[in-house]
């Protein structure tokens, strides 16, 4: 037994001593970075985003760790995940997507204590500001603009109506950032056109059930009702179910944020008539890229790269143009 | 306190008795109290969404629309109600119904393409479903009954198990290729009615704006629900189960010695859970067109509240079925009426905080009066 041991801890030192050897033996051309990536909850934008940074991490020969916080969402699930990271100790660069804009910074302080550059993707830390605002040590902020994606949905929403009629909101929970935004902006879009008007926002707590039932008590309420936000898919789903049961698809005009392949099903269907999609690919690439040209000694990044959207209807679904932007998983 | 009743003198006999009919009118207010409540509510949004927002409350559709929100939290309540009453709780409701959402999207995604035709794949893939719930139940009753271990814990323990599988096969996306079958048997109805015709199992001819006045009435989740909702009430009144399963709840040792399989009960029961929560599953699965890990999570509160509300002891012991389905219902008419109002829906937490303990009250203190009435 102890034998056995014994030749286990000499086999352990025989390996701990050629481990640094090898690493050491490597050329030195390029900056030879080490990338960590938190995800904000398991759910198909991050697992593109992941693609993207995957794929950039290919193209410029590093290497990355990939962790995904279980539900529900907030600090309580991904700060375990991110100490640990933290704690592995061979990281340079750490992309992230903070689940709240307070509460996660501290932990991340501690990750840049740490020695580890953080990038934040999709979400952010403070107000996102990281020149003038409250947190300045994340090196950048890559991620859509959701007020902005609010507006453009209800742009989009208008340009259907004819830029006159009701609307109405599913959203999912107070308080999370980018649902919150998205309302906004979706309000603050809708105040721009005189002939329109925003009947009501509720909140379904991510259950489509929910969204479904809120959503039937409105079209009774407002029967002359142009069309609905869903501010992600879930609220989205539950929001078309509702209008088709009511024998109002194709006149109820659901917008629904986030192309999953569920929400594009649903546009081949009919059941929702838009789609806003972002760009979880190009954030993840992008953010590899900071990171690998931080390590070169560029100084001069943008602190702030809003990645922008496409909107998505049974139209343009089939171009290849726009078809990129489905977040779609390789098999 | 029986000594002292007893030798109170006999002049306060009179006093007794017209206490007593206090108590019996206590007494009966406490088995229909939630009746009434349910009335009332109706009445309230009734009259309020009439005179703030001009539109009705009462009508066919918004009935439909309540009875389709009722089923998933009905059929989640409905297993927990036997549990319950056999004085254990199920807590793994939630995410075993996720996991048989996703598992019946998924045996039906992979079935479709092997060429057995659409029909076959959705009635294996909902089997599925429904095997894939009952087993962590069966798991569930065996540790329990077998091992001893708080049910708490074990349905805990469970939750967390099938919250991991669910995520496991969907890979956290809602599992989506549904065959139009699904949809329609999760959205299509027994009987509709457009204009004053009824249609039975024939989706009338309507297009365009017809439609908006097509009234689905009975859809296929809410007919099934129904029909296990029967079933239970038969089950629970009238057979030797349902005995059984009071007797257990009452007390287990006592039900132990008198010859009741306490063991075997006890997995049945838990197995049962499964198999309504995995047809809550396969509902979900039909009405929205995809396996979603998710589904049931939001629900597990709701359903617990729903049987709480229905007047099943915590303790374990007594209720009944229909009390459930009066508190699923009172919890639906909560988020249709206040929506219609255009109240801030976050309202319905309050209220149905509020019955759940007026709920435990109302159940406690008939438990008082009763104690002392056999105590006279």
């Amino acid at each position: 037994m102890s034998k056995k041991l014994m030749i286990l801890a000499c086999m352990l030192l025989v390996l701990l001593a050629i481990v640094p050897l090898s690493a050491a033996a490597q050329p030195q051309a390029t900056p030879k970075i080490k990338i960590g990536f938190v995800a904000g909850i398991v759910d198909p934008f991050y697992q593109v985003m992941e693609v993207g940074i995957n794929q950039a991490v290919a193209d410029f020969g590093l290497s990355v760790v990939s962790q995904y916080p279980p539900a529900p969402w907030g600090p309580n699930s991904q700060t375990p995940i991110l100490n640990a990271m933290i704690a592995r100790g061979d990281l340079d660069y750490l992309i992230i997507a903070p689940t709240d804009k307070d509460q996660m910074v501290a932990p991340l302080q501690a990750a840049a204590d740490a020695g580890i550059k953080v990038i934040t993707v999709d979400t952010f830390l403070g107000d996102g500001d990281y020149v003038n605002g409250p947190v300045k040590f994340p090196l950048s902020y890559i991620g859509s603009d959701n007020v902005e994606g609010g507006r453009i949905a209800a742009e989009a929403l208008a340009q259907t109506l004819g830029e006159k009629g009701k609307v109405y909101v599913q959203n999912t929970t107070v308080g999370t950032s980018t649902t919150e935004q998205r309302g906004q902006g979706f309000k603050e879009g809708i105040a721009e056109y005189p002939n329109m008007q925003l009947v009501g926002m509720d909140y379904n707590l991510d259950d489509a059930n929910t969204s479904a039932a809120q959503t039937a008590a409105v079209l009774q309420r407002v029967p002359d009702l142009g069309g609905i936000f869903g501010v992600n898919v879930f609220s989205a789903t539950g929001a078309s179910n509702a209008v088709i049961n009511a024998g109002l698809g194709g006149q109820v005009q659901v917008v629904a944020f986030d192309a999953t392949q569920d929400a594009i099903e649903k546009l081949r269907q009919g059941a929702i008539s838009m789609v806003i999609a972002q760009k979880p690919y190009d954030m993840g690439y992008m953010a590899v890229e900071f990171a690998m040209a931080d390590a070169a000694g560029v100084t001069s990044l943008p602190r702030r790269v809003p990645t922008g959207y496409q909107v998505i209807t049974a139209k343009n679904v089939d171009d290849p143009a726009v078809a990129r932007f489905i977040y779609q998983l390789p098999e | 306190m029986a000594l002292e009743k007893r030798v109170e003198s006999p002049q306060k006999s009179g006093e007794i008795a017209q206490s007593l009919g206090m108590r019996q009118a206590i007494l009966l207010l406490s088995r229909v109290w939630a009746w009434l409540f349910l009335l009332a509510l109706i009445l309230v949004f009734t009259i309020t969404t009439k005179i703030y927002q001009q539109v009705d409350f009462l009508t066919v559709r918004n009935s439909q629309n309540i009875l389709v929100e009722i089923v998933p939290v009905l059929l989640m309540g409905l297993g927990q109600t036997f549990v319950i009453i056999a004085g254990g709780i199920d807590l793994s409701v939630g995410w075993v119904m996720g996991m048989a959402s996703v598992v019946s999207a998924s045996v039906i995604v992979i079935l479709l393409p092997t060429g057995i035709g659409e029909g076959l794949s959705i009635l294996l893939g909902f089997g599925a479903g429904l095997v894939s719930a009952m087993i962590p139940g069966f798991v569930n009753g065996l540790i329990i009954a077998k091992l001893r271990i708080p049910s708490f814990i074990v349905t805990l323990g469970m939750s967390f198990i099938a919250r991991g599988i669910a995520y496991l096969i969907s890979g956290g996306n809602v599992v989506i290729g549904m065959p139009p079958g699904v949809r329609n048997f999760g959205n299509e109805s027994m009987i509709y009615l457009l204009n004053g015709n009824i249609y039975f199992f024939q989706h009338p001819d309507a297009t365009g704006i017809a439609l908006r006045s097509l009234d689905r009435v009975f859809t296929y989740p809410v007919v099934v629900a129904a029909l296990v909702v029967g079933v239970a009430v038969f089950v629970l009144r009238r057979t030797r189960f349902g005995r059984h399963t009071y007797a257990i709840g009452g007390n287990a040792e006592a039900a132990s010695r008198a010859g009741i399989r306490v063991d075997r009960h006890m997995i049945i029961l838990y197995t049962l859970s499964g198999l309504t929560v995995g047809l809550a599953g396969i509902l979900h699965t039909a009405r929205f067109n995809g396996g979603s890990p998710i589904a049931g999570d939001p629900l597990l509160l709701s359903s617990i509240a729903a049987v709480i509300i229905g007047g099943v002891s915590m303790f374990g012991g007594h209720g009944n079925i229909v009390g459930t389905v009066i508190g699923a219902l009172i919890i639906a008419l909560l988020t249709t009426g206040l929506v219609m109002l255009n109240v801030q829906p976050f309202w319905q937490y309050v209220v149905v905080g509020v019955v759940v303990i007026l709920a435990v009250l109302i159940d406690q203190g008939r438990d008082l009066i009763i104690g002392r009435m056999k105590s006279e």
